[in-house]
């Protein structure tokens, strides 16, 4: 029955072409793909430097089917509002215009211009696909890696300190129309959010978890598996923000223990078993956060 | 029409006139003005165009890249630290082809914190593709605001205008305001031969392996050239609609000249005064002034300069190490010049962070000039007392 | 310098921006891979555990495609009697149901019955046409004669069906209570048989009314004639008493009409379905009854479902017991002494063996004893040589027995003994005589693999394999049955199964109507929704929207997938996330 659910909720226009130059199991393009099928062809994507500068293919090829605007690292929430005031310039108001970065273009180097945008309430989608770390230059650490986890960066000895940045919180705090965060696992989710995404206006911004098979040191065929245990452990809930201060789940997330989850990645390899409670206890700290948010708003 | 009006604000009516249609931009001192009546004109509907109050003049920069990849006509406006800012998209805009129009009101850079005139920030741009136009009075700057996006459209190259700080931003000067109907046949609406358009989906800017890029380098090289063509043709236009043209290079009283000074920015006008003077008193003494830095002219200051006994370049602007910028495109330009005909050149450095370059500093500049056999070194600063 | 180092090449046209023209379909970004994906269809365990050999998970497959006719067609093609089958078989195909790991079983008896009373509804099909000239003997009209009939007139046999009883069904009409089985069903469903063009000819016992010598003129003969003799319960001065009685007697006796009165407490003595049976029969006869039974409520053959019916309708039950003697008391009135017993050690049959506790005697008043702890064959017709061995006739896979041209199945050769195994055996005895006949004919088609037609290493045979009808084309099909833990259960959400609906307990008695109204038409198809279709692709399209490289398609002919592999980077995400253990990875090259 759900399978079924599943065929009949997902578009079935692909607007991603074969032959991308994602690594085998990348999480990156399902996401795309899930996202393009739920905006349709009427969409521009802006994209500042991340993993998907390469996915997208050199010139002169591209792997969309949508008009795509190639941009500088920090630059997408600005690029976006700049192509979303042409197209009204040229009497287009229709077209959807969004933002496709990575964790380094939104929680690091492209905060500020995101923020801008967000403030500004540009009618953008802004979307972070966040594998968790500078997978295209070869996996440093960026404020989106998670607590423990080894980058290039990061090295055993010294693993990532500082917990990751609360990227939806900060969004929130902007009081934008739509924030949610979504999962290649929930596929009919993560469409139904886009969809509702795409009918409002302002700005929006979905976060989208990338399971990245050679940056978290596991097996190409594991990345949706991670990205469902993510959502099922808490440690990457399902929710939705509206206005900032309305936090709805959008899944029953059975709170499974992280340990499976981190233990299955080789990036956590050098981790203790004390240090995974650690991080058992700051998913627990930020469930009953996200919590009180939901009932009593945020 | 004819206003009386600051610099600042010939740059905003020349973009009222353009329709553009999406401005971007951040406040600086001193091109605030710019964008404040800017924003009056697009409140009170003068002007029916997009504006977004970006965060950062990076942003700036980046939102106009957006629009006019859209296919937008885009303007905004910077000094100084805002276009330091900037710079790695002014090479975005540039190898996009994407014909931005830029306001740079020349200000020095810090530290220390400054907000006074010199061209140490626009030069600075000077290798990021962008073109490059220096203006001497207030109807030039808005002449040249019209002409930008003209030539930026016709080349596809993004143009930066540039007026010098208070100098002109903030100095009142009358302007006549050339009619709507007339900007209208000069600059029709942009029609961009590629844009982000989902009926005609193409990717921007995607990865170039080496066996592509020189040749896109190449183009622009190209598109740079042709305009050093163009600009002249789309003046004849202007001319013919205004009565008034600039030209790449002016040349001013140069005819026989034993020296030639070149300026650049409103150094010109006290150039000129102090020519004036010189001329009366029997002194052939000329003036060449560069409003087009990038593309260099480099034939038409070959041909200016040529046969000429002595050049004397007036640089307000230093490359640390170096010496001043135009001095040095200039006696790079004269290399190719036969040894007979080639001018001795004196490049002087003056009038940095908005140090007063007055009629007797030139007039000193000229005696020197005339005066020395050869300069003592490639950059001789002019009123420097440690 | 010449003036082409300094002009690039115009002719390689190259724009002056890297506006793209092509699409990156022009990677072959397949050859990155090292192993790669194939779509298996694997076998459902409930088409493995089904005696009668019914792709129950093709038949859900095809209602939840929408094909309706084509789902009965396929439980039709290995089963004649769905509708009969979907009211009384012990389903054990929901007890092999991945489902029950998730939430509960698809109630597969409730969506076949429902099925089975659409086709009833629907008119017949002219029968097959006749394309054999060999005429096949089937003795006994219970379900393994009427399937084994069934599908050789399906094969263009001729057959006659020679029945004992006036009226055809076997243990169908004279074992079955009608509150299970209404007659009227039971009646058509034979109709509907009989249509087939076969002729059933009742009241006629071979070896008594016709000598086996009569079954010459028949290429082949099929015996099913069931176990019709109830054993002896062995219970000390029970010789002559009438009211201690053979409970399938008794049953024969009210299935007939008949209404006897058995008094007001009937004890009924066994654990199996002729039981219960007996003690929801006599209860609806307006009698108490208890149910002895030697071991505990787990070891109980009967089907579940019947015993808690039967608990629902009042039934008593006491476990743990044996009859030992019975004394006839004042009048009619029985004392029924019994021991108490305990479970020992396991038996042959895998159950742990009920043990006599000394001294643990007690005695109840019964007006009528019911025995139910068994049936036996009566054999003695079949010709002198068939092997037969504890108490069944010895045969082979497709029920040919030791003698040439004999073949015997049903209760008469089958242990465990159900409708679905003796439908299950008549279609094995089909397979096995149209075969027998055809080599017979000069046929050098060489042995039938049977274990190729077989749902899994362990299932019944398949007629839509061996006749090729199987309306669901099979990609690359392995013969095994898929576990739970090859099921990816991420992509199932909880669904409540539907349960029958009951008639209320309360006014039963004297009356032998049907108590299971079974599901909705809405019930049915929404029930057939929560198959998971384990081991075969059901087109969830989950492949497709996992893949990242957008290398797998809908075929053009609109059934299944095809996988670029130019595109494949062989991540292996299709089969990890298939949900149903269809898919595959394979070293590439292999």
């Amino acid at each position: 029955m759900s399978q079924t659910i599943i065929k009949e909720r997902i578009p079935h226009e692909d607007l991603l072409c074969s032959g991308h130059l994602a690594c085998p199991g990348c999480a990156a393009p399902i996401a795309m793909n899930l996202v393009l099928k739920a905006l349709g062809p009427q969409t521009v994507v802006t994209l500042p430097a991340c993993c998907w500068s390469i996915i997208a293919g050199p010139w002169p090829q591209s792997s969309l089917r949508v008009p795509l605007f190639h941009t500088a690292f920090e630059t997408a929430g600005a690029v976006a509002s700049g192509i979303k005031a042409g197209l009204q310039a040229r009497g287009d108001d229709e077209t959807t215009v969004i933002a496709w970065a990575g964790d380094g273009g939104t929680f690091d180097i492209g905060l500020q211009a995101l923020s801008g945008a967000a403030e500004r309430n540009e009618d953008i989608i802004y979307f972070c696909y966040d594998n968790e770390a500078y997978m295209n230059t070869g996996i440093q650490r960026s404020s989106a890696t998670p607590w423990g986890a080894w980058t290039t960066t990061t090295p055993a000895g010294q693993p990532e300190a500082s917990p990751k940045k609360d990227i939806v919180s900060i969004l929130a705090a902007h009081r934008i129309p739509y924030i949610a965060t979504a999962s290649v696992a929930y596929p009919v989710d993560l469409v139904e959010k886009v969809e509702k995404a795409r009918t409002i206006r302002g700005t929006r911004f979905i976060h989208i978890l990338a399971p990245c098979p050679p940056g978290w040191k596991t097996q190409n065929d594991e990345s949706v598996d991670l990205a469902r245990q993510a959502v099922q452990t808490r440690v990457f809930p399902l929710l939705e923000i509206e206005n900032g201060t309305e936090w709805r789940f959008t899944m029953d997330h059975a709170g499974e223990p992280v340990a499976p989850y981190i233990r299955r990645q080789g990036r956590f390899r050098h981790l203790t078993d004390e240090q995974i409670e650690h991080i058992q206890a700051d998913v627990d700290a930020r469930w009953a956060q996200l919590q009180r948010r939901v009932v009593h708003g945020g | 029409m004819k206003k009386v009006m600051i610099g600042n604000h010939a740059v905003s009516w020349g973009v009222q006139r353009a329709r553009a249609e999406v401005i971007s931009a951040y406040p600086i001192t001193p091109q605030t003005q710019i964008v404040e009546e800017l924003s009056d004109m697009v409140a009170d509907g003068r002007l029916p165009a997009r504006y977004i109050k970006v965060e950062s003049e990076h942003s700036a920069m980046a939102a106009c890249i957006g629009a006019a990849a859209a296919g937008a006509r885009t303007f905004t406006a910077t000094s100084a630290q805002g276009l330091a800012l900037m710079h790695e998209l002014l090479h975005w805009a540039a190898g996009g082809r994407l014909p931005v129009v830029m306001a740079d009101v020349n200000r020095a850079m810090a530290p220390g914190w400054t907000i006074w005139t010199d061209q140490n920030d626009s030069l600075s741009q000077r290798d990021t593709g962008w073109i490059q136009l220096y203006c001497e009075t207030n109807q030039e700057v808005f002449d040249t605001t019209i002409l930008s996006f003209r030539l930026a459209e016709a080349v596809e190259l993004p143009v930066m205008l540039v007026l010098d700080a208070f100098f002109l931003s903030h100095t009142s000067e009358p302007v006549d305001l050339t009619e709507p109907a007339i900007v209208d046949g000069f600059l029709p609406r942009r029609e961009a031969k590629l844009r982000l358009d989902p009926a005609d989906p193409h990717s921007f800017g995607a990865l170039v392996r080496p066996d592509a890029y020189m040749e896109m380098r190449w183009q622009q090289q190209e598109a740079m050239r042709q305009a050093l063509d163009v600009l002249p043709a789309i003046e004849d236009e202007w001319h013919a609609l205004t009565g008034r043209r600039y030209g790449a290079l002016e040349t001013y009283r140069t005819d026989g000249a034993e020296l030639l000074l070149v300026t650049s920015g409103t150094i010109t006008s006290t150039a000129r005064h102090v020519v004036d003077e010189r001329r009366a008193r029997g002194e052939a003494i000329g003036l060449v002034k560069v409003k087009m830095f990038r593309p260099f002219p480099t034939d038409a200051l070959r041909a200016a300069l040529s046969g000429v006994d002595r050049v004397a370049v007036l640089d307000r602007n230093i490359s640390p190490g170096h010496g001043g910028i135009f001095a040095e495109e200039i006696r790079s330009a004269l290399y190719d010049v036969p040894p007979d005909d080639r001018p001795v050149l004196f490049g002087y450095v003056l009038g940095l962070g908005g140090r007063d370059v007055t009629p007797a500093v030139i007039e000193s500049i000229v005696d020197r000039s005339l005066a020395a056999p050869s300069p003592e070194r490639e950059d001789l600063w002019v009123g420097v007392e440690l | 310098m010449s003036d082409s180092d300094l002009k690039p090449d115009a002719g390689r046209g190259i724009p002056p921006i890297a506006v793209s023209r092509i699409t990156t379909e022009v990677n072959p970004t397949g050859s990155w891979k090292f192993i790669r994906p194939r779509y298996e269809d694997r076998v459902a365990p409930c088409n493995s555990r089904c005696p009668v050999g019914i792709d129950v998970e093709g038949y859900l497959y095809l209602l939840g495609q929408d094909r309706r006719d084509e789902a009965i067609a396929l439980l039709l093609e290995e089963n004649p009697m769905p509708a009969i089958t979907g009211r009384v078989c012990h389903h054990p195909c929901e007890d092999g149901c991945n489902r029950a790991r998730l939430d509960e079983p698809v109630a597969i008896h409730s969506i076949e019955r429902r099925l089975g009373d659409m086709a009833l509804a629907a008119p017949a099909s002219p029968a097959p046409e006749r394309t054999r000239d060999e005429r096949v003997a089937v003795i006994g009209s219970g379900p393994a004669g009427l399937a084994c009939a069934w599908h050789l007139a399906r094969e263009g046999y001729g057959v006659t069906v020679f029945e004992k009883a006036p009226e055809p069904g076997g243990m169908l009409r004279l074992g079955i209570p009608e509150y299970r089985l209404p007659r009227a069903i039971l009646d058509r469903q034979i109709e509907r048989i009989r249509g087939m063009g076969i002729d059933i000819r009742c009241g006629t016992t071979i070896g008594d009314d016709l000598p086996w010598s009569a079954l010459d003129e028949f290429a082949a003969v099929f015996a099913a004639p069931g176990a019709h003799v109830g054993k002896d319960a062995r219970i000390e001065g029970a010789g002559g008493i009438p009211q201690i009685r053979p409970g399938l007697e008794f049953l024969k006796e009210v299935n007939a009409g008949a209404r006897p009165d058995l008094g007001s407490r009937v004890i009924v003595i066994g654990g199996g379905n002729t039981a219960m049976d007996c003690a929801r029969s006599a209860l609806r006869l307006g009698a108490n009854v208890t149910v002895v039974y030697r071991r505990t409520p787990v070891e109980m053959p009967a089907i579940p479902q019947e015993v808690k019916e039967a608990k629902e309708e009042g039934v008593g039950f006491v476990f743990l017991a044996a009859p030992l003697a019975v004394r006839s008391l004042d009048g009619n009135l029985l004392g029924l002494e019994c021991r108490r017993m305990e479970l020992g050690p396991p038996d042959d049959s895998g159950r742990r063996r009920p043990v006599p506790i000394e001294e643990g005697r007690f005695s109840v008043l019964a007006d009528t004893v019911l025995t139910a702890i068994g049936e036996d064959c009566d054999l003695s017709f079949l010709p002198e040589g068939t092997e037969i061995s504890g108490g069944v006739a010895q045969v082979d896979e497709l029920c040919a027995s030791t003698t040439a041209r004999v073949f015997v199945g049903g209760d008469a050769a089958d242990l465990p003994r159900s409708v679905a195994d003796a439908l299950g055996a008549g279609k094995r005895a089909a397979i096995g005589i149209d075969r027998w006949l055809r080599e017979a004919g000069g046929d050098r088609t060489g042995p039938l693999d049977v274990d190729a037609l077989r749902f899994g290493p362990e299932g019944n045979v398949s007629a839509a394999r061996l006749r090729g009808t199987d309306p669901i084309p099979r990609t690359d099909p392995v013969n095994e049955v898929v576990t739970w833990d090859r099921m990816n259960p991420d992509h199932f959400r909880r669904v409540p199964r539907h349960e029958d609906h009951f008639h209320g307990a309360g006014d039963l008695r004297s009356t032998f109507g049907e108590v299971n109204f079974g599901l909705s038409e809405r019930e049915t198809l929404d029930e057939a929704a929560r198959c998971l279709n384990c081991g075969v692709c059901n087109r969830c399209e989950l492949c497709m929207i996992f893949c990242p490289d957008m290398a797998i398609h809908r075929r053009e002919d609109g059934d299944g997938f095809e996988i670029d592999m130019r595109y494949c980077k062989g991540c292996g995400l299709c089969a990890a996330e298939c949900p149903r253990g269809a898919m595959s990875m394979t070293r590439e090259g292999l």
